[in-house]
């Protein structure tokens, strides 16, 4: 036994420093064999990256000698410093995260469309609900209640605040309170928030539960308002631009087959997320166009600004594509 | 002694079945809404749907590589260290107060640390199992080597036993059941930190898997793979309490047990 445990420790030692040794070159390259580019894209498990898993399977990355390797990072909060350091090469992200980096000088650059609001006022894959049974009808009525969204100061409580505001409240007195998604159905149920401002598939279960939809805040910030992009860092996109051409293509294809193919985009999101079969059939999926609406990026700007989410202006012709 | 594991046995089993009958009821009597704790029978059945999916062995797999891997580093770094530090002289003083100043910062802390160096990689768990549970091992080594009758010691030296000899013979056999606390505590903080390393950085595995399930509200699944953790914690406990005793089956402690 001691011997064993002796052993034990000599290889366990031995496996420590071969593991240092190795951790400084593995991260910068991306690895390549047979003229085929593995990279590493960060995303969330949610249906907005449909279309990447959808690309992949159809082959619109391969023909082009790309394959995507997904990491799931819980909340997103990971893939920003990931595609900053190295560890991913390109990364999932919402317009006001990338604004708000952008802004405070990370070096981040959004190469391609993500996601998009439906721009169909009541049929779009956000939502802000309330209670079933609830007096709240109008966004204007939310002064002094408690709203729950997953980030506060972020793209969710500025289009939540667009709302109130188009309603004739004043925003100022909406109380936010931070809450994860997975968390609202319970929280709105047992009456701990009065309104949640929630996306797919929360928002789907708490429609099955009853909730009633009171306004779609993402529709009120801007027509066809482009609410997630994918980026890179400055550095890997001085880099390697052929990638990132390649990249930008892929998914280019990708977001118009997946808009075009619903069905399709249903059976693939079943294959990287457990959302149960009642919720998704319900679920709202989103646009996906092929290219950025610039415009609605600028009015999510100026209303961001508005709310004091910036120190400094972000420079959109640096950030965006 | 046979008769008393029995007893145990029938216990335990008794406590388990009532845990559970307790968790079929709560929701079922509405206590609590069964679409946010659902009651056992519907956790079973997806923990069923879970068993039959590729998707969670390999979960599994990672999940107990991060553990092992983890742990075999921390236990063999502790030792080491703890051996090091202890027969160095003056080497004990030196790092008291840095050592005293490392332990109590939270594994979970260095999260950020973690992703800044190894995203969510196999590395970033790694990096919190092992800061977690070498503390445990260190610690313990570091008492056990305190324990070494000076009477033994000086009585091995008088003989002319060199440093390895004397580490060898009389250090390590009076280390070794603090040693084996400290890997027991050990093993139990890796399986914590490799879940919740998993769960918040989103390395593969089954704290990816609960956060998955967690995103999709899918709310059986979920405790289904809460409730794997639980097993898991239970089938590492026994797994190393047995490993002790076979270990220390010449010591005093484990002999007591079978004599009484």
């Amino acid at each position: 036994m001691r011997r064993l445990l002796a052993g034990l420790a000599t290889g366990t030692f031995l496996l420590a420093t071969a593991a240092c040794g190795s951790s400084g070159s593995s991260s910068s390259t991306s690895p390549s064999s047979g003229g085929t580019t593995t990279v590493k894209v960060g995303i969330i498990p949610i249906v907005d990256v449909a279309p990447l898993y959808l690309g992949q399977k159809e082959g619109f990355f391969s023909k082009r000698g790309l394959k995507l390797s997904m990491t799931l990072a819980q909340g997103g909060a990971a893939i920003v410093p990931g595609v900053t350091s190295g560890q991913f090469q390109f990364g999932f992200s919402n317009m006001t995260s990338l604004m708000i980096a952008q802004s405070s000088n990370v070096p981040v650059q959004a190469i391609a469309n993500g996601v998009a609001s439906t721009g169909v006022a009541g049929k779009d894959f956000g939502g802000l609900v309330v209670k079933k049974g609830s007096s709240i009808t109008s966004p204007k009525q939310l002064e002094g209640k408690k709203v729950a969204v997953n980030t506060l100061k972020n793209i969710n409580e500025t289009a939540v605040r667009e709302s109130v505001r188009k309603a004739g409240g004043d925003p100022d007195k909406v109380q936010f309170v931070e809450l994860a998604f997975d968390q609202m159905p319970a929280a709105l149920d047992k009456g701990q928030i009065d309104a949640a401002m929630a996306v797919e598939p929360a928002l789907a279960t708490m429609k099955l539960q009853g909730a009633t939809e009171i306004a779609s805040p993402l529709v009120d910030v801007a027509e066809n308002l482009t609410v997630a992009m994918y980026f890179t860092s400055t550095s890997y996109a001085q880099k390697n631009p052929g990638v990132v051409t390649k990249f930008q293509a892929a998914v280019a294809e990708s977001l118009s087959y997946a808009d075009a193919h619903p069905d399709e985009v249903r059976q693939i999101v079943t294959t990287y997320t457990k959302t149960p079969a009642d919720v998704l059939a319900k679920v709202t999926l989103p646009k996906w166009p092929a290219e950025a609406n610039r415009s609605s990026i600028e009015t999510l700007e100026k209303l961001s600004e508005q709310d004091g989410l910036f120190k400094t202006a972000p420079d959109l012709d640096k950030l965006l594509p | 002694m046979k008769e008393v594991k029995g007893l145990n046995t029938v216990l335990g089993a008794a406590g388990l079945a009532a845990f559970l009958a307790l968790g079929e009821a709560v929701p079922r009597l509405g206590l609590v809404k069964a679409d946010y704790f659902p009651p056992t029978s519907r956790i079973a059945r997806a923990l069923g749907t879970e068993l039959a999916d590729k998707a969670f062995w390999s979960a599994l797999g990672d999940t107990l590589t991060g553990w092992a891997v983890g742990l075999a580093v921390a236990v063999g770094a502790g030792i080491v260290a703890g051996v090091v530090i202890s027969v160095v002289p003056h080497l004990r003083e030196a790092t008291a107060s840095t050592i005293e100043f490392l332990r109590p910062i939270p594994s979970v802390a260095l999260i950020p640390l973690a992703i800044l160096l190894y995203g969510t990689e196999l590395r970033s768990v790694l990096l919190l199992v092992v800061y977690a549970s070498f503390w445990q091992v260190l610690i313990q080594v570091m008492y056990g080597v305190q324990d070494v009758d000076p009477v033994a010691e000086e009585t091995a030296r008088s003989y002319g036993l060199g440093t390895w000899a004397r580490v060898r013979h009389v250090l390590w056999p009076t280390a070794l059941p603090y040693v084996m606390t400290g890997v027991r505590l050990a093993a139990a903080v890796a399986l914590i930190l490799t879940i919740t390393a998993e769960l918040v950085i989103g390395a593969p595995g089954l704290g990816q898997q609960i956060a998955v399930a967690q995103a999709s509200q899918a709310v059986p699944d979920m405790y289904a793979l809460i409730v794997v953790t639980g097993l898991l914690g239970l089938v590492i406990n026994v797994g190393a309490r047995s490993v002790e005793r076979r270990a220390l089956a010449w010591h005093q402690s484990v002999r007591g047990e079978v004599a009484v």
